[in-house]
């Protein structure tokens, strides 16, 4: 124990003497208040607390590294005008991308990297983990790992759909809203506002409860619950785009409206949609994730985040922390989506120009 | 020079060197600028836009716009050192002791507050005088400045006040704090000729009774003569050359001032109606218009437009003139009154024409930053009305797109794949002509399309255009509120005000004496070279006038 105190101090202390050599000010700042605070850290608790600081530093560090090295991956792949984006990136949004990445490839590929089927039981309710089973089993003797690498694909997967459902149906109502104008922008403007005025969560409960739990029954539901928030951002930006000059010029050239959305205001209005459809995701995805919990999402034994955490919930009270795996699985992604989408908001701003 | 002396230095810029931050690097925008300015005196800075004018005026005040830095040499304000000083010294500078007129008074202006608790506000922060002192020192500003109704005019919203008053109550503001410089950025670009001499004038007046320095940054050379002491002639952030007034029209130096200089001398000669009996192309038969439930815009407007002719449609703003092009287009359908192609009535509503009636009149844009589509390439933007109203596709397509950029004289080759922000602003100018012409059109509207342009880029529109039109024996309707542009270009002239046609006709006859008094004012309001010609105008009409003309 002694060995890594002495060896603590002595990296930290050796770290900022050779950055401030080099006169990497920034870093250096970082690394002396780490010292300083280390100090104290290890002085109120012991050699516990260091470790702590190490290993938090360390997740750190590897995340970052593995960012660093995802952002350069996806620049040596992309196209030269996207790569060109892709290195204006910050490393959160490399980060956020890296995870996206991997959810992806664990849904896609779930029953290659599932050891287990997702209703497979194979052990005793709440058994350890050991070499098997990586996390243990739940409350049937299923085995957790296998059962969150299937809910990336079912959660995850659900939550595309539905947010894909409610782009649809809202960007082609705004962007017709904002075409058309007049009597039938009133209308849509006016059936948004009725969805939008119940509660989002109470309206997907009694939705659910009249129609069923099936699974497109929960995508539509939740598609026509977000749709309005769609909806009203593209009449916005597309509002916006109407009252330009060249739409003015192709309308006298006598375009259809079809034209119109398709050629001249999606283009300018994809930024803005992009950005929305990551934040919408979240919603969504938080959403279905809170239906499932409350038993009225994807039914057993289908794998499900949401579910999985309210099964097994009675663990947390043994202060067993395996409930909490999938929420943090939720927790993970919707940070990672919201990183990328800032980085999204602040590129379609335009605030880097100036 | 003379006039001061080396004594009363105010501001001394010395190789002032600028840059601003595009694509991952440091591009110099001013390439070491020297600027001395003596306590009254008044420089015009001149150049293109691009030139780094306003770049130059913002860092007098020490201030780099975002993205930009100050990257070397020095501005001493009052012997006291700008790049230097930290932020608080600067701020403490600027309102009161440096003041800024912006272009837009309009943008300029908190819409939420009254005009004179703007005012106010900056004598009140620097503790120069109390809220009461401050507001009668408003409206005696505002008097001095020839403001009607000066006792009230401070009490309205900035919307309430037509656009000229708006900006001299900016200069009011500016003088707040009776400042040792103030800097004027295109103060005047915006304006018609009308209001911008009531401007012109007030400002002149303020800045010589209280001794006022000032920087006047404009694009415009006959306006510079009436308000500078000294002219500085900008290029690309390079001095071209500086002398004072007199000497700089008189005799300028450099090739590229003398090219500013001969700008104005574009003319092409007059056509006549033709007398065979063809019919106009375009007839306007008295057409009334108004917005939904507004007051009429258009009352009783009728003009002819023949074959291979430009009729120049000018007028103050909202005197009607793009209204009537959007009665022609169709996108404002008349209350009354009818438009004939050929002898034919047109449908009133665009959606009820025809593709071949819509496709003979097409319009160009003022602002081809809002014509043309950012996210669509150049030879979509061409090729789609050929597409769309002659069918061609594939390799007939390209051609076209090929033929119609070689007639706008940019290169194919170069421009067939790019993205209109791309383009410089005159370049843009051209594909919106281009499109214009991809529908093979026999009438075409031109609205404002070089007044959003530097002067040379804008000659270059109007030898473009008016080549186009000997080729292609195109008829234009060219809405202008630049006279100068009217003379160069036009074969008729219409003028409108109130929504009214007031006085039409050939436009040799409307540059001769004698005019309608309205035509009077308008030709008598454009800037000349001379640098007296403001102070005789003003005597010729007297001041009262001027002040009671901003009340339209």
């Amino acid at each position: 124990m002694a060995t890594f105190v002495f060896g603590y101090y002595a990296a930290l202390i050796i770290a900022s003497v050779i950055l401030a050599y080099v006169d990497y000010k920034k870093w250096f700042l970082m690394v002396f208040s780490l010292l300083l605070v280390s100090f104290v850290a290890g002085i109120v608790g012991g050699a516990g607390a260091l470790e702590v600081i190490t290993i938090f530093v360390a997740v750190l560090a590897t995340a970052a590294a593995v960012s660093y090295a995802f952002k350069f991956f996806l620049v040596l792949i992309a196209k030269p005008n996207l790569a060109k984006e892709l290195k204006t990136a910050p490393l959160t949004a490399a980060f956020g991308m890296f995870v996206i990445f991997t959810y992806a490839v664990a849904g896609i590929f779930a029953p290659l990297i599932a050891p287990h089927g997702q209703a497979e039981v194979i052990s005793g309710a709440f058994a350890p983990p050991d070499a098997n089973m990586l996390l243990g089993a739940d409350q049937l003797g299923r085995d957790i790992f296998s059962r969150i690498i299937y809910g990336a694909r079912n959660t995850v997967g659900l939550a595309l759909i539905a947010t894909l459902g409610a782009f649809f149906l809202g960007a082609l109502a705004g962007l017709l809203a904002a075409v058309k104008g007049g009597w039938f922008d009133q209308f849509m403007g006016r059936v948004a506002d009725v969805i939008m005025s119940i509660p989002s969560l109470i309206f997907a409960l009694l939705m659910l409860s009249i129609l069923g739990t099936s699974t497109w029954v929960i995508v539509v539901v939740v598609a026509v619950i977000y749709s309005p928030r769609v909806f009203r951002l593209t009449r916005a930006v597309a509002g916006n785009i109407v009252v330009m000059d060249y739409i003015e010029a192709a309308k006298l050239r006598g375009e259809g409206d079809w034209y119109l959305i398709r050629r001249e205001i999606l283009p300018n209005s994809t930024a803005p949609l992009i950005a929305e459809f990551g934040l919408e995701f979240c919603f969504v995805f938080l959403l279905i994730a809170g239906l499932s919990f409350l038993g009225l999402g994807l039914q057993p034994p289908t794998a499900d985040w949401g579910s999985m955490v309210r099964e097994n919930a009675t663990l947390i009270s043994f202060g067993d922390i395996t409930p909490l795996i999938p929420a943090a699985a939720i927790a993970l992604l919707t940070v990672s989506v919201n990183f990328v989408v800032d980085w999204m908001l602040f590129r379609s701003s335009g605030l880097k120009e100036q | 020079m003379g006039k001061f002396s080396d004594k009363d230095i105010l501001l001394e810029i010395k190789d002032l060197q600028i840059q601003g931050y595009s694509d991952e690097t440091w591009i110099d925008i001013i390439k070491g600028v020297d600027l001395t300015l003596h306590r009254g005196e008044v420089l015009g800075l001149i150049g293109e836009s691009g030139a780094g004018k306003s770049t130059i005026g913002a860092a007098a005040m020490g201030y780099a716009r975002d993205g930009t830095r100050i990257s070397g040499g020095s501005i001493e304000f009052d012997s006291m050192e700008l790049t230097t000083a930290t932020e608080a010294e600067r701020r403490a500078l600027r309102g009161s002791r440096i003041a800024y007129v912006a272009q837009s008074a309009a943008a300029s202006f908190n819409p939420a507050h009254k005009i004179i608790d703007q005012h106010t506000e900056a004598p009140v922060q620097y503790r120069i005088q109390k809220r009461m002192e401050a507001q009668e020192d408003a409206i005696e500003l505002y008097e001095r400045l020839r403001l009607p109704n000066p006792e009230e005019i401070g009490f309205r919203y900035p919307h309430q006040v037509s656009g000229g008053q708006l900006q001299r109550a900016m200069t009011a503001m500016a003088m707040s704090c009776r400042p040792d410089l103030i800097i004027f950025d295109e103060p005047t670009t915006a304006l018609d000729v009308t209001t911008q001499i009531e401007v012109l004038a007030a400002i002149r007046d303020i800045v010589d009774q209280f001794n006022t320095a000032a920087i006047y940054i404009t694009h415009d050379l006959a306006v510079v003569a009436q308000m500078a002491d000294t002219i500085k002639v900008l290029l690309k952030g390079e001095e071209v050359e500086q002398a004072s007034t007199e000497q700089m029209l008189k005799s300028p130096k450099e090739d590229y001032t003398k090219s500013l200089w001969a700008v104005r001398s574009f003319q092409r000669p007059q056509k006549k109606r033709p007398t065979d009996g063809t019919p106009p192309i375009i007839s306007v038969k008295n057409i009334d218009a108004a917005y939904t439930g507004g007051v009429k815009v258009l009352d009783d407007v009728s003009f002819d437009v023949y074959p291979g002719m430009t009729v120049a449609v000018v007028g103050e703003s909202g005197s009607g003139k793009s209204t009537t092009a959007r009665c022609i287009t169709g996108l404002l359908p008349p209350s009354a009154g009818e438009i004939q192609f050929k002898g034919e009535t047109l449908p009133p509503r665009y959606t009820d024409r025809s593709k071949d009636q819509l496709r003979q009149a097409q319009m160009i844009y003022q602002m081809a930053d809002t014509a043309l589509n950012p996210k669509v390439q150049i030879h979509e933007i061409i090729g789609r009305p050929a597409q769309f109203y002659s069918g061609l596709k594939g390799g007939d397509l390209k051609q076209r797109v090929d033929e119609l950029l070689d007639l706008i004289e940019l290169e194919p080759s170069k421009y067939y794949n790019r993205y209109p922000p791309e383009l410089s602003g005159g370049q843009k100018q051209r594909i919106g002509i281009a499109r214009a012409l991809a529908a093979e059109p026999e009438f075409i509207i031109c609205d404002e399309v070089t007044s959003a342009l530097d002067q040379l880029v804008a000659e270059g529109i109007l030898k473009l255009l008016d080549r186009l039109q000997k080729e292609l024996g195109l008829a234009y309707m060219f809405i202008t509120h630049d006279l100068a542009t009217v003379r160069a270009i036009a074969d008729e002239v219409v003028v409108m005000q109130h929504g009214k046609v007031v006085d039409q006709g050939p436009k040799d006859e409307m540059f001769t004496p004698p005019h309608h008094p309205y035509t009077d004012l308008l030709l008598s309001s454009v800037p000349e070279m001379d640098p007296n010609w403001l102070t005789t105008l003003l005597e010729e009409r007297g001041v009262d006038n001027v002040g009671e003309a901003a009340d339209v």
